[in-house]
């Protein structure tokens, strides 16, 4: 048998509603005279099992998984780190400094632009935008370590 | 009549205070920007710039919103016609004969026909809302729970049946988004679902973090390693006056664009990009030369970039009646409204008639603003067009973190749009709309309070939803619906399966 796309997301949407319906054991149905907090839960999750398994039952029109294009996705997986790296941050060094190194990295090192090209970007962007935010939209963003 | 007359009057005196006029022009400018450039819709733009509008009153900040969302549908036009990329996905239709119209030297007329039908769509659809909205919203008021469970089903069928993706496809996402919508304490037992002891999603998964993860840094991911500039087509401002032929050629187009677009957009669904694609196929089928569409056909532009304008002011109809959301920008919106603690729907135009009438009004000088911005200052656009791609991400993902982290000042919400980025990337990849699980997650709070209170009052009796005449229509009326989308699935050849088949070439 041809392992096809949507064998894959069918039996993916399956198995997510298998393990959420196994953490929902403590969440009441109630009656229907008087719904429990479960119950829509419940329902939502019988749904998207059987939409998963109609999927699993239909997928023979589907494309092949072994053709579904991954060549983005080392890249997508880098600009996800960075971005993820910048989360962690983000509340320790502050906006300025933290997007200054976001996008840093990833005009530097991701995608390989010119050193003072990416240090010409990378930091008046950050420092102009915090200044727009902190005294013209008076939405004050995260200041961190430094005075800003 | 004189009461709607003397209500858009009230409109009017608030729309034109300079200090709205200055957020409606901001949106607008915005919009323009957001619909030119590809990668960031204006779901992303809205979302991103709804903390900007906490400390605004919130009649400018609906104004500056709404004015980011059918700003971006003018700005559209402008990436399609010049470069052939779709700035946004209502623009698809006008790839074709637009950029042909550019090719041919027409590129100045293309910009302005769709200009002129934009501003003619949205003016007329603006009026259309003026007289649509008052007594829908007077209607709704004789709704209770089994009503809005009602309607929130025929809405989530509605979206389904009006997908181009499969019918399964977009219920199995709208009941994701549905799954999601239930994290966070239950408000009727103060049960926590789902929240692992994170006292953050006590208060539930919000739909900023969630939008802009799935439409914002989703569509990055997938779209990042190419360089999506181009050549651009420079138009010459002498060039932009249409000849009086092909004047003549779009006023029919226009009309039939308008008409349709205001009514798909009522519907809930991906209405303007199915209006576009509607419009595109009607003009083709009625034309004396379909031979001409794909080589620069008038209809081919002035049709779809008339019927996507109408359309999104068409779905406001039901945002702002009923509170009902069509789209997941209407829902961006509708979450917006209640951030300043006015709730959307029939109670918004007696309750806030400043905030309902002002934004109406804001409408009609926005479409003004539009059309002022999109012809002369085109020129001046077209070089935002020329920021290569690999600077421009950097940028939306710093926007998509301010704006995510700002909404509750929570980390955790800027990881959950990194999940959601995630996610948004592999759905994808295997070919799922992301929209229905927005739409899922938004009306959630509202369907599930609807159907536990239906079942309370009534005892526990499921038939209630078939007692009451106004639910028991729209009951009718979904399973019409379900019937005829399971007929097109067995037929297979439908508009729908057009539609998708379009969007796929678009995407090779």
């Amino acid at each position: 048998m041809i392992l096809r796309r949507d064998h894959i997301a069918g039996g993916a949407f399956v198995a997510a509603g298998v393990l959420i319906l196994a953490v929902s054991h403590d969440l009441p149905f109630g009656r229907l005279a008087s719904p429990g907090a479960g119950m829509l839960p419940m329902l939502v999750i019988a749904l998207m099992i059987l939409f998963g398994l109609i999927l699993v039952l239909q997928a023979g029109a589907s494309q092949p998984i072994a053709e579904i294009s991954w060549h983005d996705l080392p890249h997508a997986a880098r600009v996800t780190a960075v971005a993820a790296a910048a989360a962690s941050l983000y509340t320790t060094l502050g906006f300025v400094i933290t997007m200054a190194l976001l996008l840093f990295t990833l005009v530097y090192v991701i995608e390989r632009r010119g050193l003072l090209a990416a240090l010409a970007f990378s930091i008046p962007i950050p420092l102009v935008t915090y200044l727009a935010f902190e005294h013209a939209l008076k939405t004050p963003l995260e200041r961190g370590l430094l005075w800003f | 009549m004189e009461t709607t007359f003397d209500s858009l009057l009230l409109g009017f005196s608030v729309a034109l205070q300079p200090s709205v006029l200055w957020y409606a022009f901001l949106g607008c400018l915005v919009g323009t920007l957001v619909g030119m450039l590809p990668g960031i819709g204006p779901l992303a733009g809205i979302s991103i710039l709804l903390p900007v509008t906490y400390g605004l009153e919130p009649t400018k900040a609906i104004v500056m919103l709404a004015g980011i969302y059918y700003g971006s549908q003018y700005g559209g036009s402008t990436t399609s016609i010049l470069m052939r990329i779709p700035g946004e996905a209502a623009s698809v239709m006008t790839c074709i004969d637009g950029y042909a119209m550019a090719q041919k030297g027409r590129a100045g007329a293309a910009l302005c026909i769709a200009a002129v039908g934009s501003f003619i769509a949205g003016t007329l659809s603006v009026i259309a809302l003026t007289v649509v909205a008052p007594p829908l919203a007077n209607f709704a008021l004789r709704f209770g729970p089994p009503e809005y469970t009602a309607l929130l089903v025929l809405g989530l069928i509605f979206l389904a049946y009006m997908s181009s993706t499969s019918l399964v496809r977009t219920l199995l996402m709208a009941s994701v988004g549905l799954l999601l919508g239930t994290i966070g304490i239950d408000v009727m037992t103060g049960h926590f679902r789902y929240s692992f002891d994170i006292k953050e999603l006590g208060d539930g998964i919000g739909i900023v973090p969630v939008a802009v993860g799935l439409f914002g840094l989703g569509e990055i991911l997938s779209k990042a390693s190419k360089d999506v500039t181009g050549d651009v087509i420079r138009p010459k401002l002498r060039e932009l006056l249409p000849s009086r032929e092909e004047w003549r050629q779009s006023a029919m187009p226009i009309t039939r664009g308008t008409v349709l677009g205001f009514l798909i957009g009522i519907v809930p669904g991906s209405a303007h990009i199915i209006s576009s694609f509607l419009s595109y196929a009607i003009e083709k089928r009625i034309a004396n030369h379909p031979e001409e569409f794909g080589k620069g056909a008038v209809a081919g532009v002035a049709g779809p970039e008339s019927a996507n304008n109408a359309a999104s002011t068409g779905a406001f109809v039901p945002m702002l009646a009923l509170g009902i959301p069509t789209g997941p920008v209407t829902a961006v919106l509708i979450a917006a409204l209640l951030l300043h603690g006015i709730p959307a729907g029939p109670m918004l135009v007696n309750e806030h008639p400043q905030v309902f009438w002002g934004f109406v009004a804001s409408m009609y000088v926005g479409n003004l603003m539009l059309l002022a911005l999109n012809l002369p200052l085109v020129g001046m656009f077209v070089n935002v067009l020329r920021i290569k791609y690999y600077y421009l991400y950097p940028l939306i993902i710093m926007f998509c973190i301010i704006g995510v982290y700002e909404v509750n000042n929570s980390i955790i919400d800027v990881w959950i749009m990194l999940i959601m980025g995630v996610f948004g990337y592999l759905l994808r990849k295997f070919d799922f709309d992301p929209a229905p699980l927005v739409l899922g997650l938004v009306i959630t709070p509202t369907f599930e309070l609807s159907l536990r209170q239906s079942l309370v009052m009534s005892s526990g009796d499921w038939t209630i939803f078939f007692q009451r005449p106004i639910a028991a229509t729209l009951f009718a009326v979904s399973a019409i619906l379900l019937l005829l989308a399971a007929y097109s699935a067995f037929s297979r050849r439908d508009w729908r399966a057009k539609l998708a088949e379009v969007e796929a070439a678009d995407k090779g």
